[in-house]
């Protein structure tokens, strides 16, 4: 046992210098490779530094920061929500159906519905402590099922303007009202981080588990609130893709999941928790976005956009982690 | 107890079930038709087993199968190109499988990120492979010769469940007598002392990750050629179904248990719990929704004695 605490301390006295250059170049990373981009796209078609294609852009990349944010919060806390596109094809159903009889307020109760199958996802996780790629996977599968017994498998259409407020341009600027929702989100996440203690709970549980726990900081009612906000994210993204495409759909959103992990770990959020921040995670999306832009602007064939994530994800989550934690690498 | 004889015994229990509940089920036709349909998923869960027996699990099978199938449909004979490799076409598709799966175990180690962020990624990539293949005309396999293994029928059976059957046996035959079978055990078992004993553990996983990605690659060409052509959407739905078919059949996500006759249990029973839920008149839908509650359920069973020493599960 003596010797297991000593390589432990070897572990930590040398990770020291090593973590702070890792540090540095997860802070300012990010925000450079952002930069970078818009420059070669702007150079590429200097078109796309007008106003109007930077809003256009920015509508577009809302649903990503919705569901970016919420899962963020889950990956910050040092697991992981798989299901979080899967849960969003099911809550869009959900609110074409509930449309017609409850109009815009379809999208509060599909965040209902998202935040209470968050949470499902995190008792179980906390509860029978399950690992929660496992839970969201299976969370994944259960959504995409439900989803496709509400819709028998179909398009549900939209009709009228009840979700108009959710997809339209406001004043004379003509900002995009789904960016502005999705930056709410963010700004809250924001908010409460900035003037309560739940960010360092986030990020001691994130980092040291066991630690959080003797501390005081209660772990397992954090991680159920991130699960929660996560559902309740994917909820509101559901609501939006929506009112931009005047239906719901059991795989509208399934998409999502691999550009959701990619802007959040390309923003430099570590998959291994205790690492990150909504600030990130806004960058993460942005970089995404103007790199979807930049590919159509160079005339990449849109097919390997996929190709793109995927090795953005691996990269990206190999040059943030946090090897130190494991033991073994499963 | 319940490790070993539960799962046979729920496969029997299901079709005994469903055999009093529907006439329909208990026929000579039915029974091929579901070992019929089990052929694809087993052959794809006999590699998934391998990595399920590191304690890895692999989530690319969707990519590599979108893959594997686009080339062989491409690679045969077809309306796309003048192509006709014939049965190299096939080892080619194998072999594209293979790289995926050593891109698997090569990133995971080499790496050292976790499987399920590795194959996630290496899962896209594929997908993104069999996009770019399809170009926007679907690739129609145009040889008969081809049709013949899907639909022709020897002892009441395709050819394809032949294969199915014959990688069953060849897997166990790896499981057992290779060291690609016996150390992924020995590795998902105990990582940390399969090393200190001298086991080469990254270049075993990455073996078995191979093995599997093969095996994928063998599933879409299998898919493939019961289509009649190459279609992105060749392996949707397969991952989670063969990760199903795995942990009911009694291999565990944790590593180091099963192994390939337990996982063909559990692609038996998938199947039978599928064929036998149409028959009786549930929707297929509620199928997909039943699975990830069955993963869950048979994770948290088997792990539940353990909980209070797993203190800490991210």
């Amino acid at each position: 046992m003596s010797i297991k605490v000593d390589d432990k301390i070897g572990t930590v006295r040398r990770a020291i210098p090593v973590r702070d250059a890792r540090a540095l170049f997860l802070r300012f990373m990010p925000g450079i490779v952002l930069v970078v981009l818009v420059l070669a796209v702007a150079l590429a078609n200097p078109l796309f530094l007008r106003p109007n294609s930077l809003l256009t852009a920015a509508d577009s990349a809302a649903p990503l920061l919705v569901l970016a944010a919420g899962a963020m919060l889950v990956i910050l806390c040092g697991s992981i929500d798989l299901s979080v596109a899967a849960l969003a094809s099911m809550c869009s159903v959900f609110v074409a159906l509930w449309v017609p009889a409850l109009g815009g307020w379809a999208v509060l109760a599909a965040v209902l519905v998202g935040a209470t199958a968050g949470l499902i996802q995190g008792a179980v996780h906390v509860v029978a402590q399950i690992p929660s790629f496992i839970v969201t996977l299976g969370g994944l599968a259960v959504w995409s099922g439900i989803g496709l017994v509400a819709s028998s498998a179909a398009t549900v259409g939209v009709e009228g303007d009840s979700l108009e407020w959710a997809f339209t341009r406001i004043g004379d600027a003509r900002i995009p009202s789904a960016a502005l929702i999705a930056a709410g989100v963010a700004v809250l996440i924001a908010a409460v981080f900035w003037f309560t203690p739940v960010r360092r709970w986030f990020e001691a549980v994130g980092s040291a588990e066991p630690a959080a726990v003797l501390a005081g900081v209660p772990a397992a009612q954090i991680k159920l609130a991130a699960f929660t906000v996560s559902g309740a994210c994917a909820g509101l993204a559901g609501g939006l893709l929506v009112a931009r495409t005047y239906s719901g759909a059991p795989g509208l959103a399934d998409s999502l999941l691999l550009p959701v992990v990619a802007a959040i770990v390309v923003g430099g959020t570590a998959i291994t928790g205790g690492y990150g921040g909504i600030g990130r995670t806004v960058i993460g999306v942005l970089i995404i976005t103007v790199l979807r832009v930049g590919l159509s602007v160079a005339g990449v064939d849109p097919s390997i956009e996929q190709i793109i994530y995927g090795v953005l994800v691996i990269g990206a989550v190999s040059l943030t982690i946090d090897r130190s934690k494991f033991q073994v690498m499963k | 107890m319940l490790g070993t004889y539960g799962p046979p015994a729920a496969l029997l229990a299901l079709c005994t079930a469903f055999s009093i509940a529907s006439p329909q089920f208990r026929t000579w036709t039915n029974l091929r038709n579901v070992l019929d349909s089990a052929s694809v998923l087993a052959v794809i869960t006999v590699g998934l087993t391998f990595v399920l027996l590191l304690g890895a699990i692999d989530l690319s099978i969707e990519g590599v199968m979108a893959a594997s199938g686009l080339s062989v449909a491409l690679l045969l004979a077809n309306n796309r190109n003048d192509v006709d490799l014939g049965f190299v076409a096939i080892i080619a598709a194998v072999a594209l499988g293979a790289c995926f799966g050593l891109a698997n175990g090569l990133l995971s180690t080499r790496l050292r990120i976790p499987s399920f962020m590795t194959t996630l990624g290496v899962s896209a990539i594929g997908i993104g492979v069999a996009t770019v293949l399809f170009g926007g005309i679907q690739p129609t396999i145009s040889s008969p010769a081809v049709a013949e293994w899907a639909n022709g029928q020897v002892l009441g059976l395709t050819r394809l469940t032949f294969v199915a059957a014959f990688v069953v046996v060849v897997g166990v035959l790896i499981q057992r007598y290779t060291r690609i079978g016996r150390y992924a055990r020995v590795i998902g078992g105990a990582e940390d002392l399969a090393a200190l004993s001298g086991v080469r553990v990254a270049r075993y996983k990455t073996l078995a990750f191979t093995l599997a990605g093969a095996l994928y690659g063998l599933g879409g060409v299998m898919v493939t050629i019961q289509l009649g052509s190459g279609i992105v959407a060749a392996g949707a739905g397969q991952n989670f179904t063969a990760i199903t078919a795995a942990v009911v059949g009694g291999t565990l996500l944790s590593g180091g248990r099963g192994g390939v006759i337990q996982s063909v249990v559990g692609v038996l029973i998938v199947t039978v719990l599928a064929n036998g839920l149409v028959l009786i008149g549930v929707s297929p839908y509620v199928q997909k929704a039943v699975q990830g509650i069955i993963v869950v359920a048979a994770v948290a069973i088997t792990t539940w004695p353990l909980r209070e020493r797993m203190r800490v599960v991210k």
